[in-house]
């Protein structure tokens, strides 16, 4: 079936063979294009969107952790303070004690002293010094070394030149036998009486680490932050690593530390970020330096890092693959038209779409089928013309030898010629010669109008023997329809009608006048008898087949009728206006057309 | 289709990846410390300021990175087969690393082998060991520390005179058997400073080298020596004690007599030493920095463990102090261990 049409309609596209570029023309289609653009702009938005969240988030998160930590740092500081002025109470009150007693030497005073020292633990040792360097009081009592070099040392020098405590740097005291001890060192110039004379001298007062120790043990900043103090100098006071310090093991960046009383900043000299907090206690000068891991400390930021790197590959997967399902359900009716389509292109017409989708694709889906039916309306309509067309001119071939109509004129001769009627056996014979001429025509449908009138009026002739004065004829044309082309065999039919139905059965003399004329570019042909007329259903139905003479020529007005159409077009053919008892007339009408060759012309014009 | 949205899936991935990879700066490489690593020590001996100070380097460094530190050494630093014996117990104990100050050179070498044929890294600390299979070794070069003694000593005596050396040997049926064999069995950084002390003071033609004496590593027997040198010596004009044992023995002896007119340069760093330095009995000595290196060796173990390649040597060097320079803060941060 389908190869039969397709042998049909040639012209049709064939199937294409290979499917050259189907890699590039898939990118293209809807459904890519949807998902990609759906899938970046969503994926694009939402990074977007984390990233200025994270951003906010994080920042949030370490101003927050330098808070805290500043707030620790403030605490520790606080806590060092209080510290540093306990020790500084406990100086003047040792201070007082030796100046307010008589003798720097009496046991009272060195028992009070023991007390003092006993009451705290991290009391190293009481001692007076005079200016020159030499002992006059010391508690616990101890011998003590040589080579001292105490006029070196910063707690020896500094005194002589402020009048406040002064506190110094981390040193081994070295004066005393049996110990060297890690102390900080307290002294001043104070006054004590000697053998009831008032002194000058220089009270040492030693402190070791184990407070600052604990203070500073305390700070929690992350797991591996700590906290250290640096004096004045730069030199480490503590540190929790510091033998690592001071054996040259580690090394703390104390430059920036130095220039800022109070700062907090963002370290990276190590390698990895640090957060460093700066406090300055007023009292000594020492500053309280707080350090912690970046990574430790901004847990927060950790937090929303692990849960981005969760939550963002998760969005953008439910992204994805909602663009993909949602592009999907949009460009599937589409592909799925497109395939149909496809399949109308490879020739099942009878292929019927019934996409449903959205609105616009429903629609079309709607509209392509109608335009599918037009389609195969049209095609069976150019189907049917086709079979109408070969049987009519089938009819038409069979009605150019009709026998009936031979045998009916050869009998008129006959009778003729018994009667001895040889001239007028002659004119028959001579028409019925050119009838059958011009109804051959060597085969061709199309002759001249000239021809078509000869053809016509032979005819007529022929009949005119056979009913006897029954009838007359009148031919009438302009002289320029003549050369007009015309379907052959279109007026024998309509004038046998006439003679048959119209006027054989009429007691009066019929009169068939046949006129040619050319209207607005239309020949018109114009068959009128004054026979006996039809009524008008017969004349409703004579154009539908229904009416239908048993003994005519074999070729109905309905095949003129049909045939006009199918050469010239659904508007011309013929058209009947009848009365009973008045008459009939039929009229012909089809565009004027002129042939090029003028063969048939000429040929006609012969005849004529 | 599917094809093309697996791959543009794909990249879309690459690219978040990439994205996000470079927002969250990756932190620097340091030692991890998640796993507790299981490290053997192992000294010349369980005494003294200095073998301490080693271990309380270790034990920082044990702190600082997790690691389940093991210290053995036996009662004196001759005692080899003891050390052997502990070398021994922690292979069988399966240590991840084996650190070791060897108290003989050759004596020692075989076990390290063994030890490293149970594929356990041999850490070499203060004294080396006569095997090709030591990791690493960390500690000061003696011969250094020799000619530093020796240059000062020289220094003290102007250039001219007797001196009496009192270095130390875990072998003393060496002395005894008089035989000189090729192998050597004494530990190595004795051996090494032995060496550079009398390189250097082989310069100097009027300064005699009339005495060594080898003591174990007992006080003492340091201070027997020192008489009997003494009295061998009565012109003698200084003394060089090489390791701390000795010089503690022998200051003892001269502090006791009173004998300031003897200069005496000592070895290591312990209080006593100090006090003895300041009362003017010692004029100097050599220190090492045995922190560092009870420190470094446990970090260079617990590193080689995690596979971060170390030097085949660490020098934590050498200094000499007298008094004039012992309370010089950089100074005291060496001499003194900072106990809280």
């Amino acid at each position: 079936m389908l190869k039969e049409r397709a042998n049909f309609f040639p012209l049709r596209p064939q199937r294409r063979g290979t499917r050259r570029g189907k890699f590039t023309s898939r990118l293209l289609s809807i459904q890519v294009i949807l998902t990609v653009t759906l899938t970046s702009i969503a994926v694009l938005v939402t990074v977007i969107v984390s990233f200025a969240l994270y951003n906010r988030f994080a920042k949030t998160a370490e101003e927050n952790a330098s808070l805290n930590m500043q707030q620790i740092i403030e605490q520790v500081n606080y806590n060092l303070g209080l510290y540093v002025n306990g020790m500084r109470n406990i100086y003047k009150k040792a201070e007082q004690q030796i100046g307010q007693n008589a003798a720097i030497d009496s046991p009272m005073l060195q028992e009070s002293l023991s007390t003092l020292l006993e009451s705290r633990e991290d009391l190293v040792s009481f001692a007076v010094f005079t200016p020159e360097g030499r002992l006059v009081l010391d508690v616990p009592s101890a011998p003590m070394r040589r080579n001292t070099r105490m006029g070196e040392q910063s707690w020896f020098i500094a005194p002589k030149k402020a009048g406040d405590i002064s506190f110094s740097q981390p040193h081994v005291q070295n004066l005393f036998k049996k110990r060297y001890t890690w102390v900080v060192s307290m002294s001043k110039m104070i006054a004590y009486t000697d053998h009831g004379t008032r002194k000058k001298g220089i009270l040492l007062i030693d402190f070791n680490f184990r407070t600052i120790d604990e203070l500073s043990k305390q700070v929690k900043l992350g797991k591996r932050g700590y906290a250290y103090i640096l004096d004045s100098l730069g030199n480490i006071v503590y540190h929790p690593q510091q033998q690592l310090i001071y054996a040259g093991l580690k090394y703390e960046n104390v430059e920036p530390v130095l220039e800022y009383a109070y700062r907090s900043y963002l370290d990276e000299s190590t390698g990895e970020k640090r957060f460093i907090t700066v406090r300055t206690l007023n009292q000594t000068g020492w500053k309280i330096v707080g350090v912690a891991y970046y990574d430790e400390i901004v847990t927060t930021k950790r937090d929303l890092n692990q849960f981005m790197m969760l939550f963002l590959p998760l969005s953008i997967l439910c992204v994805i693959v909602v663009s993909v399902l949602l592009s999907a359900r949009i460009a599937r009716p589409i592909s799925k038209l497109e395939r149909t389509v496809q399949q109308v292109v490879e020739g099942d017409l009878n292929t019927s779409i019934n996409v449903r989708g959205a609105y616009e694709v429903e629609q079309l889906s709607k509209r392509f089928n109608l335009m599918l039916q037009r389609i195969r309306k049209l095609m069976d309509q150019i189907i049917y013309e086709q079979e109408t067309k070969r049987k009519g001119e089938l009819e038409v071939l069979q009605s150019q030898i009709n026998p009936h109509f031979l045998y009916n004129t050869l009998n008129s001769v006959i009778r003729l010629a018994e009667r001895g009627k040889n001239e007028e056996v002659v004119t028959m014979i001579q028409s019925l010669s050119k009838f059958f001429r011009i109804s051959l025509s060597k085969g061709k449908n199309i002759i001249t109008l000239r021809e078509e009138l000869d053809h016509i009026r032979h005819y007529l002739v022929i009949q005119s023997f056979r009913f006897k004065n029954k009838f007359r004829y009148e031919i009438k044309a302009q002289p320029e329809v003549l050369n007009c082309l015309t379907v052959k065999l279109i007026l024998q039919p309509i004038v046998e009608n006439a003679l048959y139905h119209g006027i054989e059965m009429m007691p009066d003399e019929g009169l068939i006048e046949i006129a040619a004329e050319l209207r607005n570019g239309l020949v018109v042909i114009t068959v009128r008898d004054n026979g006996l007329g039809m009524s008008g259903e017969t004349l409703k139905g004579i154009l539908k087949g229904g009416v239908k003479s048993g003994s005519g020529s074999g070729v109905g007005v309905r095949n003129v009728h049909e045939r006009i159409r199918l050469y010239y077009g659904r508007e011309y053919g013929l058209s009947f206006e009848s009365e009973l008892e008045e008459g009939t007339t039929v009229t012909v009408a089809f565009p004027a057309q002129y042939g090029d060759d003028g063969e048939t012309a000429t040929e006609g014009a012969k005849s004529l | 289709m599917k094809r093309i949205r697996v791959w543009l899936t794909l990249l879309l991935w690459i690219l978040m990846a990439a994205l996000l990879s470079s927002c969250l700066e990756s932190s620097s490489p340091h030692i991890a410390i998640d796993k507790t690593r299981n490290i053997h020590m192992i000294v010349k001996m369980n005494r003294g300021d200095y073998w301490n100070t080693v271990k309380m380097g270790a034990e920082a460094a044990a702190k600082e990175f997790n690691v389940k530190l093991t210290f053995k050494a036996p009662g004196t630093e001759s005692d080899v087969k003891e050390q052997i014996a502990m070398v021994e117990d922690s292979i069988k104990g399966q240590a991840d690393v084996i650190i070791l100050a060897a108290s003989s050179y050759m004596g020692l070498a075989q076990v390290v082998d063994k030890a490293a044929y149970y594929r356990i890294p041999v850490i070499s600390v203060d004294a080396e060991v006569g095997s090709a299979r030591v990791t690493t070794y960390i500690g000061s070069s003696g011969y250094e520390a020799g000619q530093k003694s020796a240059k000062r000593l020289v220094q003290l005596l102007n250039g001219s005179g007797e001196i009496g050396v009192l270095n130390f040997t875990n072998t003393p049926d060496k002395q005894e058997s008089g035989s000189e064999s090729d192998i050597d069995y004494g530990a190595r950084d004795a051996d090494e400073r032995e060496k550079g002390f009398l390189n250097y003071v082989a310069r100097y033609p009027s300064v005699h080298v009339v005495d060594i004496s080898y003591t174990p590593s007992v006080t003492s027997e340091a201070e027997e020596l020192t008489r009997l040198m003494l009295i061998k010596h009565p012109n003698l004009r200084g003394i060089a004690a090489l390791n701390e044992t000795a010089s503690q023995g022998a200051a003892a002896v001269l502090r006791e007599r009173g004998l300031r007119s003897i200069k005496m340069v000592a070895f290591d760093s312990s209080p006593t030493m100090m006090e003895q330095i300041q009362e003017g009995i010692v004029q100097a000595t050599v220190i090492q920095n045995p922190f560092s290196n009870g420190y470094l060796a446990v970090k260079n173990a617990v590193e080689i463990l995690q596979g971060i390649k170390v030097p085949e040597r660490v020098d934590t060097g050498t200094k000499l102090i007298d008094l004039d320079n012992m309370l010089w803060p950089e100074n005291q941060k060496l001499l003194f261990p900072f106990v809280r």
